[in-house]
């Protein structure tokens, strides 16, 4: 199975503005021995046929395999998180996966989903959804922790609505070809986004995060926040696009993303972008690539600490910002004792 | 006879290809305290750095021993673990890093540094705790990160902490007096003062006099243009004190 020869699926093409700088190629034209539907290991989960009609592309490549999605909906308050693990261990298979997340009014939710793969040549593509309703929470994070020759396409969209909050935090830690794509149409008032990234690349590592939020109603906040530890020959590209349109009075909308380069072979591509149409909003973007801060080195070298570990400290301090955002203390317990080992 | 801790030998170094010292020479002994004064830009700090082997600095001529090794041949933690500690004018804010986690890490480096096994936290938690309660030292300052968001007070207070736990040979003080109040500067004499063993010795860079009523120096050098142009004992602080830079025949090059 090739992905350019499914009927019906215009995939997007290389000289998209969007697309620029990430090539599909390989994954799109790769001859797949095998294609799939990953499946939880949860009984009975609700299916629903995805129906939506997304502004992504990339939505449809999952879609157009297979459009049953599940649902988890959760209408209570529950003490701990719920824990997905996907373990990709088939050679030279196409996986797809839906899911749809609803959580109901007033209620407070954690779901943390985790993406392994030990196989070769494998991909994975997953579409989530996310519905929050009135007043409800939840804090979603994702592990990211592909092998090299495996690609991951990770497409989320989400539908809040008022006063509604969504904490989305993503790691990614993989080897592989990974491309992230995050959409958000803020329909509703008071809502909250926050949308957080450490993207941490070794190797020939490729790992794009392409970010659409859209501001249409008053007083939301979106908070996008990227930091990227880049080592070896990897490559990562952060585009990321905020439109606050005219009946989005009182927006806060903010991009940030700090890379730190450690070879002269690694490459960021950061391309944060703000479309304002009205004067009455708090707005930011700002981008900075550099190294370890040479006289923070300093002070610790200066105090017996070998440059190695001095590097170590400094480089773990940065890439703990995006773990030290999460709420839920299970969950940055997770994060702090992740280890790839446990899962392949 | 007292040994000699430190020699440096017609010492030349350059900042940004600009010559800052030109052919300084210093013995320090065991046991002994050293006070360097001079003007502004006489290169008082640019010393202390090179000693610490501050990136800024080239060396371009002379020779540093210190306890009979070539100094220029260590590296900057290899100096700090051969008990070379220079507390800085302006400590480096380090967010993320928490105080406590590095100031282990520095305790337990030196030690594997002299083949010593590493401390538990336990035990560097019962070690802080006595040395800091001897001096009345907040020891909140380590449940926080490094010098982040830490006054000017707090900062100096935070390099005294290290200064007791780390427990160097040779102390580099580039002004630790410098924004401190009245009972702030006593807090930095006693522990000064306490680490007075007479084997430890002390450079220390003040424009305060009353740091050196506190800690009295052996000798005071003056520094000029790069080079120390006089050198005496205590007296000649006073004097200097009394009578400013120009009496004394040196030319304030700032001015």
């Amino acid at each position: 199975m090739k992905v350019n020869e499914i009927k019906g699926l215009n995939l997007p093409n290389k000289k998209d503005e969007e697309f620029l700088k990430i090539n599909l190629d390989a994954l799109f034209s790769y001859d797949f021995k095998d294609v799939q539907t990953y499946e939880f290991d949860i009984m009975g989960l609700k299916t629903v046929d995805d129906e939506k009609s997304y502004e992504s592309v990339l939505f449809d490549i999952t879609r157009s395999i297979d459009n049953k999605q599940k649902v988890i909906t959760i209408n209570k308050n529950i003490a701990e998180p719920i824990f997905l693990i996907h373990k990709i261990k088939e050679d030279e298979t196409f996986f797809t996966n839906s899911l749809k997340i609803e959580v109901a009014k007033d209620i407070k939710a954690q779901v943390v989903e985790v993406f392994v793969s030990s196989s070769k040549n494998s991909a994975y593509s997953v579409n989530r959804t996310f519905e929050l309703d009135e007043n409800s929470s939840l804090e979603y994070v994702k592990v990211q922790d592909f092998d090299v020759s495996n690609s991951f396409i990770f497409n989320s969209y989400v539908e809040q609505q008022e006063s509604s909050t969504l904490d989305f935090t993503n790691f990614e830690y993989g080897n592989g070809f990974i491309l992230n794509n995050f959409i958000n149409n803020i329909n509703k008032e008071n809502i909250t986004y926050n949308l957080n990234g450490l993207v941490k690349l070794k190797d020939d590592t490729n790992c794009s995060n392409l970010i659409k939020t859209v501001h249409n109603a008053k007083s939301s906040l979106s908070n996008i926040d990227y930091k990227h530890s880049l080592k070896d020959n990897s490559k990562a590209i952060f585009k990321a696009k905020s439109i606050v349109n005219e009946t989005a009075l009182f927006t806060k909308a903010f991009q940030n993303t700090n890379t730190i380069l450690l070879s002269d072979d690694a490459t960021i591509f950061a391309q944060p972008h703000l479309e304002i149409y009205i004067d009455e909003l708090e707005a930011s973007h700002g981008a900075t690539t550099g190294s370890l801060n040479k006289e923070q080195l300093l002070y610790l070298e200066s105090r017996g600490i070998h440059k190695e570990l001095a590097y170590e400290i400094l480089l773990k301090a940065f890439e703990e910002k995006i773990a030290h955002n999460i709420k839920d203390e299970i969950i940055k317990d997770f994060i702090e004792t992740y280890e790839r080992s446990k899962y392949v | 006879m007292k040994n000699t801790v430190l020699k440096i030998e017609d010492l030349e170094v350059s900042i940004n290809e600009n010559k800052i010292l030109k052919g300084l020479n210093l013995e320090i002994k065991e046991g002994e305290v050293h006070a360097l004064m001079g003007t502004n830009g006489a290169g008082k700090s640019t010393l202390v750095k090179t000693l610490s082997a501050h990136y800024d600095c080239v060396v371009t001529n002379g020779v540093i021993t210190y306890k009979k090794k070539n100094l220029l041949d260590l590296d900057v933690s290899q100096r700090a673990n051969e008990g070379i500690f220079m507390s800085f004018q302006s400590p480096i804010e380090v967010p993320g890093v928490n105080n406590s986690y590095f100031l282990k890490t520095a305790m337990n480096e030196k030690r594997k540094y002299a083949g010593l096994e590493e401390i538990d936290a336990m035990e560097f938690l019962k070690h802080v705790k006595e040395e800091t309660a001897k001096f009345n030292i907040d020891r909140k300052l380590l449940q926080r990160d490094l010098n982040d968001g830490f006054s000017g007070g707090e900062k100096k207070r935070n390099e005294l902490i290290q200064l007791l736990m780390l427990q160097p040979d040779l102390i580099l003080l580039d002004e630790i007096d410098s924004g401190l109040d009245v009972d702030a500067i006593k807090t930095v004499a006693n522990v000064i003062n306490s680490m007075l063993d007479g084997k430890r010795s002390i450079l220390m860079i003040t424009h305060y006099d009353r740091l050196l009523e506190l800690i009295k120096p052996d000798f005071v050098h003056i520094l000029n243009d790069g080079k120390i142009v006089k050198t005496g004992d205590y007296s000649l602080a006073l004097e200097l004190d009394e009578k400013g830079y120009e009496a004394i025949g040196i030319k304030d090059e700032s001015k």
